[in-house]
């Protein structure tokens, strides 16, 4: 991104630049300009704390996928990973919310040791993501089907409902979450000198290796940030639902990639930023709340989203090669 | 070209502890077969196992291919479910078109493929996401099209799965046809080996005067025409066009894939694998059956075996 040298070329390669850098607030602005035309009280503060509510899970999802995707990896087992966290939750049969914080800690090692096991993998026994985490994914589903025979039962404590579709000020509590998950992992990567391993191991494996950076440990690391990201996303999903099945956040790993490809950052590894990923995110959203403003069935989600990611990665693949 | 055919027979033959690992896998199944359950080792339950297994080696079979010029494909189920819905619903329509229907729908299937392909070369996007975008877009078209399982066929056409010739099916024998087709065409024709010289190295491939996109593109419709075949195996066996039968294949395909030793990476592996592959995918899954093992433990061991099979095989070639 920062490498803007622009040689005298064709128009359409000085174009390219151009559209890495500013393709993704335009979609943004466009897709709102869009909804408001179509809908003018889209922009009605209420209708704006709707959507941030629903984008909330997704958005946390991503964030964790945008690291492994950075140090070229994948990870599959996030959808199964979220349903599987909230049925451990339910597991407790807690009715006291003085549980929530114990439900949240035993989610998040759960998901550290998943991410832990993926990494492991990964790295150590050379299996490639796609393959692992799949694995992971059918593994994950069996173990929970296995447990809850088919229909979750137990119950969550009251205060979840809160976590997940509250609002605290007139601001969705999943989204004052998102942001403090943001903040953190933004500083972490952008700010951090870890931030910069994760560049350089996604960027060369090899050289980082070389030039003393454990890019083993650092891809690890990564993969299990991507699964507490996507435990803490699956409990807040269920609050938001307010119900939980075994399918929990179905669709949301591959959701998650293409919230992350039309973010810009690239399946090679090593480019986009956390921005991008989070921005990403909105746009799948706005773009799944347009299908519906217009009065088309949900179901033509799934061809705007095809159409959407095939054009959104050959974009920016070429944007890549300029 | 004649420059690759001398080296690439030479890469396969190293491959064999890969088989022998499956065939190790494949004995110690089918022996705990004979030992846990009476009904397992019947000439019966093999023909049956050989007639259900043919909708995973079709898909198995059009994934494998794709997977040796280096790619991969995560439409296949939504070919397979798009297949199905076409065929039944438009010979709902028009009993009379079942025969060239069922050309129509193989040729969509291959269609699809080619699309795949052609959007694979010409925007450098890696397959994974080509392939996961037109899935998305063909599952919502069926989907906005239908919910419920739709169409009919004429009672004749569930001879191709049902039907036995010799006391085997058909549908089985047709499968085993396309493995032994494609399993001559790889290692007896310059076109079949460029498949591994592409999957090896494009870029080398080419260098040699392979034209490494048409061989790309040969592989993807394949694939789709193949997935369509597992659609037709389908509509066989429900006499319906379901939206949804397709969603499993996607993953399921890749299974037998990896237990043959085509690491996801290309240019390697041997059809012959999968074939066994999917040979012990069916079996394991038919043996857990009758001792009542649940869907879920079933879905634990699915995983297991790949963790175990792609730790094997350590791939410190290409990842995915």
């Amino acid at each position: 991104m920062t490498d803007l040298s622009i040689k005298p070329a064709s128009t359409e390669a000085q174009l390219l630049p151009l559209f890495k850098r500013f393709a993704v607030p335009v979609a943004l602005i466009a897709l709102v300009a869009i909804a408001t035309t179509i809908q003018p009280s889209f922009l009605a503060p209420n209708n704006i704390q709707d959507i941030l509510t629903q984008a909330a899970p997704l958005a946390l999802v991503v964030l964790g996928q945008a690291f492994v995707i950075l140090v070229r990896g994948l990870d599959l087992s996030v959808a199964s990973l979220m349903a599987t966290v909230a049925v451990l939750a339910t597991a407790f049969d807690a009715t006291s919310n003085a549980m929530i914080p114990a439900i949240f800690v035993v989610a998040i090692a759960f998901s550290a040791l998943v991410g832990l096991v993926n990494g492991l993998l990964i790295t150590k026994r050379n299996v490639s993501p796609f393959l692992a985490t799949l694995a992971m994914m059918i593994v994950l589903q069996g173990v929970r089907f296995y447990y809850t025979q088919g229909a979750p039962s137990g119950s969550l404590p009251e205060g979840f409902r809160f976590l997940g579709a509250g609002r605290i000020a007139g601001f969705p509590v999943n989204i004052l979450a998102f942001l403090a998950c943001f903040a953190v992992l933004a500083w972490l990567l952008h700010k951090s000198s870890f931030g910069r391993k994760i560049y350089i191991t996604g960027g060369n494996p090899v050289s980082a290796d070389l030039v003393g950076i454990r890019s083993d440990r650092v891809t690890i690391i990564c993969y299990v940030i991507c699964s507490v990201m996507a435990g803490i996303a699956g409990l807040f999903l269920v609050g938001f639902v307010g119900t939980v099945d075994n399918w929990v956040g179905r669709g949301y790993e591959l959701d998650a990639i293409v919230a992350c490809v039309i973010g810009g950052i690239a399946l090679t590894g090593g480019k986009g930023s956390l921005w991008g990923a989070a921005a990403g995110a909105l746009i799948l959203v706005l773009v799944f709340n347009i299908v519906i403003i217009l009065g088309l069935p949900v179901q033509a989600q799934l061809i705007i989203k095809g159409i959407i990611i095939i054009f959104a990665a050959a974009l920016f693949a070429r944007a890549q090669r300029a | 070209m004649a420059d690759t055919t001398v080296t690439t027979p030479r890469r396969r033959f190293r491959l064999d502890p890969s088989l022998i690992i499956v065939i190790a896998l494949l004995a110690v199944v089918v022996g705990a077969g004979f030992v846990l359950s009476d009904r397992f080792g019947t000439t019966r339950n093999f023909t049956n196992v050989l007639e259900q297994m043919a909708a995973l080696g079709f898909a198995s079979l059009g994934q494998a291919l794709v997977v040796i010029v280096g790619g991969i494909d995560l439409s296949i189920g939504a070919v397979v479910t798009a297949s199905t819905v076409l065929m039944a619903s438009v010979v709902e329509i028009h009993p009379a078109l079942m025969i060239p229907m069922i050309f129509v729908t193989l040729l969509f299937g291959a269609a699809i493929g080619f699309l795949n392909g052609f959007i694979t070369i010409r925007t450098g996007v890696h397959p994974l996401i080509v392939t996961l975008g037109t899935a998305s877009i063909l599952n919502g078209v069926v989907l906005i099209f239908t919910l419920q399982p739709t169409g009919s066929v004429p009672f004749w056409f569930e001879e191709f799965a049902y039907g036995r010739i010799a006391g085997l099916p058909i549908s089985g024998l047709v499968m085993l046809a396309c493995f032994g087709l494609v399993w001559v065409f790889l290692r007896y024709t310059e076109t079949g080996r460029a498949f591994y010289a592409v999957g090896g190295s494009p870029e080398a491939a080419r260098l040699t005067g392979i034209r490494s996109d048409r061989i790309i593109l040969m592989a993807y419709s394949a694939s789709g025409f193949f997935a369509a075949m597992a659609g037709a195996y389908f509509v066989s066996r429900t006499g319906v066009g379901d939206p949804r039968v397709g969603d499993p294949i996607t993953l399921a395909s890749i299974t037998p894939v990896i237990l043959g030793g085509l690491l996801l990476g290309g240019g390697k592996g041997n059809i012959f694998g999968v074939l066994l592959g999917v040979f012990l995918i069916s079996l394991l899954s038919n043996l857990l059956n009758y001792m009542n093992v649940s869907t879920f433990i079933q879905w634990v061991i699915q995983g297991l075996i790949i963790i175990i099979a792609v730790s094997i095989y350590v791939n410190k070639g290409k990842k995915l």
